[in-house]
């Protein structure tokens, strides 16, 4: 029972992966399962006229064909895919002949097997009146949002600006990037033990349940959702999707279960994605390379009734101790699907942005970024004056630095040259996160076998947050982790907030923690003395009893017991940054190394170093994996990722794998990690910040300023591609 | 809108689920004997033109009559209920579906289940067992080459197969011959790691 800070150990879930045993939500073994197909929309915009169904009906296997006359009974309701829980906003496609987005279902068949669904999918005919649309900010249509979404200031930036000794005023755009964890966004709806059971690899089992109750206009405890594994999420599943209603519905009716699993192409249309946007930043510094001023303004592309914010302008006001700020964040409204959370949804935009600033800022100044950075070091809050509860960025830098071997960089670009003649470029880049918390219930049991389990709230899409909660088991109870059950994502076990934003190890883990000291004091007041060094549940079995089972309610700082009742109903909770007496953030520095052949203007990102201020280390391996995890997508989005919109058709034309690229094995070289490992007692007992979204932020800008040091390019979209350094 | 089917509007259903004792709120006061869904055909009958197919999965034989259209994967997963290889795009481009076929890996959502007629497939499922791990799944533990685990079988079934055909002796080449299998989670250092940990201990083929 040590501490152990920086445990080192195998995912506790590693063995059913490797074994193919772990089941997600299509996996699940459900007797008579009825496969289901949609029909998508082949318009932007419009309404449908007529449906013919006739030749599908005649698919030997089709058993129901769906349209919105059998769902005109669904309500949209602020838990609907769009909404972001606004009255108002939403859209639940097939409640009405109106189409608003090119993708959407406008019909749904289903059939005893799969290739039937599929031939009946094909066969429905469907006729449209089309209106006149826009797919793009750019385009005529498009509608910019009379005021701000958000606006900070600090003092007066455009002043500070103007007369500022070294000045950059640089835009950026950033395209639409597709989530694609490789598990398709599939619902099952099947009648177990008397209630609608819906397995959907969702984030957010609570919500996903209750929403889709409301909407169906059911009572919430009839209807149980199940996310036993997320096969990958990055935020894409962190609500209803467009096809959850629909497949709960169409079980409903048929009283048989049916299973839809959705195809890649059509999840480019109707699940989440990151929006485009375009960011302009202005940032003045003096002589020494002080920040005076910064001043951002962004402009994203966001669907037309959606209640997603635009939130970029958030953290680079925290990045450093800038004398003064000024930013805002527009959104422009077009007739496409709703856009949503995609890891780190504004912070790695607007990373990349103002990272790529202030290398451009250097340059202008004539200083090292690293000493830049430094230079621009804070451990207060220039927007509200508060200090950070902890920030370790600089200690970041220092090490990162050194692991890297910044040294070798050389100011001038291309001054690097490989043995094989690439230009070697070296960059860096910061980020940070907020540090946010959510609320649990937790009831953790202790057998006299030596038998655990725990059942509290959270989602298992590859974080390793079992992992998490076994630590905090293993390091209070000392409990056997292969005797352990971790039961998660299922509102059957316990209510289940949605885990993204970052909060699922600072939420679960001190969920964990909080039950693992009360069972360990209830223990000790059976025993009538303080527990030994035995095992647990050998101290339990000498006092005759079976079990010992505790629940614990975990507040996360800054909320009263109503959250408890919140998370109950579903409804999400989070807290942080902004806490009574402190802001609080993850922090982290990248270092990127990338070659570039100087014929084709191929770049190669060699090796990447980060390092992470997350607070205390819950796993250090988990931990390893998801800094790597979230540096790749770096390279994705700085080199491969982009969604190209169709501004004739409103779709999405590169809408599979081999078309939207993602990075693969052979793009990704070395990625060496490291961590400050300094618990945050300030926010939670157990110590612990956020990682998974930090892990990306920044990382991407590296790479870009990495290939600025290599070939003198200041290329300002992403990706980079081999015709922008030709 | 012409419609042959009887429909039956939301509201109408939820009086009939409410008959089964399903979902709305007073259906907690019915008895739960009283909560069945409603009797499936069993097994789902196949649809289009069908073929016989015989092969043996993991070394046991089985035979079918399958629609002709399935794909290997819609065959293991759906009907034989082996659901360790995974969909990820049915279009052979992400690598999470792939198996063995007489030794040599192949993307199962490409290959019709007619095609594996007389073969032999092996899937996740059948290279190694809780107590006996093979030793690409160990070295995958060890390495934490994997987060969410869904493309895991088929990277699994991939690394062993680069192994066997001697695309291993270097990190580069097994990034090369590795790229056929997407880990979105990004796990690809863990990935190589295990590869090079586990060659030394597959015997090529």
């Amino acid at each position: 029972m040590t501490q152990e800070r920086t445990a080192d150990r195998p995912r506790v879930d590693a063995y059913e992966k490797v074994l193919g045993r772990a089941l997600y939500a299509a996996d699940q073994p459900i007797a008579g399962l009825l496969h289901a197909m949609t029909v998508p929309a082949t318009i932007a915009k419009g309404r449908i006229e007529a449906i013919d169904m006739t030749a599908a009906q005649n698919v030997r296997g089709v058993v129901r064909i769906f349209t919105h006359e059998d769902f005109s009974q669904i309500k949209t309701t602020p838990a609907a895919r769009g909404a972001y829980g606004q009255p108002g906003k939403g859209h639940q496609p097939m409640t009405s002949p109106v189409v608003r987005h090119r993708g959407e279902p406008v019909a749904l068949v289903v059939a005893e097997t799969l290739e039937a669904a599929i031939e009946g999918a094909e066969a429905v005919k469907v006729r449209y009146a089309s209106e006149p649309f826009s797919a793009r900010m750019e385009d005529d249509l498009a509608s910019p949002e009379a005021e701000p979404d958000r606006q900070l200031s600090s003092g007066d930036a455009e002043a500070a600006f103007a007369t500022a000794d070294h000045r950059v005023d640089v835009e950026y755009l950033h395209p639409q990037q597709h989530h694609n964890p490789i598990e398709l966004i599939s619902t099952t709806a099947a009648f177990e033990d008397g209630e609608l059971r819906i397995y959907e690899g969702t984030q957010a089992a609570s919500a996903f349940a209750g929403g889709l109750a409301g909407m169906m206009g059911m009572d919430p405890t009839r209807l149980r959702g199940v996310s036993p594994y997320t096969g990958g999420g990055f935020g894409q599943k962190n609500g209803i999707q467009e096809q959850s209603v629909l497949v709960a519905s169409a079980a409903v009716l048929l009283r048989r279960p049916v299973k839809l699993v959705m195809s890649r192409s059509q999840l480019f249309h109707t699940a989440s994605y990151r929006p485009r946007s375009r960011h302009r930043v202005r940032l003045g510094a003096d002589e020494q390379g002080r920040l005076l001023a910064g001043l951002y303004e962004t402009v994203q592309q966001n669907g037309r009734y959606d209640g997603f914010a635009c939130d970029h302008g958030a953290n680079p006001p925290r990045m450093y101790g800038y004398g003064a700020w000024r930013g805002s964040d527009r959104i422009v409204r077009v007739d496409t699907q709703t856009p949503g959370h995609q890891r780190a949804p504004h912070e790695h935009p607007s990373s990349y942005a103002t990272e790529c600033a202030m290398d451009e800022l250097a340059e202008a100044v004539g200083m090292d970024p690293v000493e830049l950075r430094l230079a621009n070091d804070a451990q207060s809050d220039p927007i509200t004056g508060k200090p950070f509860s902890s920030r370790h960025l600089a200690d970041c830098l220092r090490r990162g630095a050194e692991l890297f071997g910044w040294s070798r960089r050389m100011r001038e670009p291309g001054a690097l040259v490989a043995d094989n003649g690439d230009l070697i470029g070296l960059g860096v880049a910061c980020g940070s996160y907020k540090a946010s918390m959510t609320a649990a219930v937790t009831t953790l049991r202790l057998f006299a076998s030596g038998r655990c389990d725990i059942a509290t709230s959270g989602h298992e899409m590859g974080q390793g947050i079992r992992s998490v909660i076994a630590a905090e088991l293993i390091e209070i109870l000392g409990v056997d982790p292969t005797k352990l059950d971790v039961r998660i994502g299922d509102t059957g076990h316990a209510p289940q907030h949605i885990t993204a934003g970052s909060w699922g190890t600072g939420s679960a883990a001190p969920a964990a923690r909080g039950a693992a000291l009360k069972l360990r004091d209830e223990l000790s007041l059976l025993t009538g003395a303080p527990l030994s060094e035995e095992p647990v549940h050998v101290q339990l079995a000498r006092t005759r009893r079976p079990s010992l089972e505790v629940t614990v309610n975990t507040i996360p700082l800054g909320k009263d017991a109503q959250v408890i009742e919140q998370l109950r109903r579903g409804i999400p909770s989070t807290t942080g940054p902004e806490y009574p007496d402190f802001m609080a953030f993850s922090w982290i520095a990248h270092f990127a190394e990338v070659h570039v052949e100087t014929s084709t203007g191929r770049v190669r990102v060699k090796r990447v170093v980060s390092v992470a201020d997350c607070g205390r280390v819950m796993n250090r391996r988990t931990a390893e994996s998801q800094v790597r995890g979230g540096v790749v997508w770096g390279i994705g989005a700085a080199l491969r990722e982009a969604g190209e919109t169709d501004p004739r058709f409103g779709g999405v034309l590169n809408n599979d794998l081999a078309e939207y690229v993602v990075p693969v094995n052979a793009d990704i070289g070395a990625i060496d990690v490291d961590f400050i490992d300094q618990p945050d007692f300030k926010l939670n007992m157990s110590g612990v910040k956020g990682l998974g979204e930090v892990a990306m932020v920044g990382a991407a800008a590296a790479v870009v300023n990495a290939v600025y040091n290599a070939t003198g390019r200041r290329v300002r979209h992403l990706p980079i591609r081999i015709e922008d350094l030709l | 809108m012409s419609d042959t089917h009887d429909r039956q509007p939301l509201e109408v259903t939820r009086r009939q689920v409410l008959e089964a004792g399903t979902i709305v709120s007073v259906s907690g006061l019915l008895p739960v004997a009283a909560q069945a869904q409603a009797p499936s055909p069993q097994p789902a009958p196949e649809n289009g033109a069908t073929v016989q197919v015989s092969f043996h999965v993991n070394g046991q034989p089985s035979a079918l009559e399958i629609d002709a259209r399935a794909s290997l994967l819609d065959m293991l997963r759906e009907r034989l209920g082996m659901v360790g290889a995974k969909k990820g795009c049915d279009h052979g481009q992400c690598g999470a579906c792939t198996v063995h076929i007489d030794g040599r890996r192949v993307a199962s959502c490409l290959t019709l289940a007619a095609k594996v007629d007389g073969r032999d497939v092996t899937t996740i499922e059948g290279i190694g067992r809780a107590d006996a791990l093979h030793p690409m799944q160990q070295a995958f533990i060890d390495h934490d080459a994997l987060q969410c685990g869904y493309c895991t079988p088929g990277q699994i079934m991939a690394a062993i197969a680069c192994v066997k055909e001697g695309h291993a002796s270097t990190p580069e080449e097994i990034r090369e011959y590795m790229s056929g299998n997407i880990c979105r989670c990004g796990a690809y250092v863990g990935i190589v790691a295990a590869i090079e940990q586990a060659a030394p201990l597959i015997e090529r083929s």
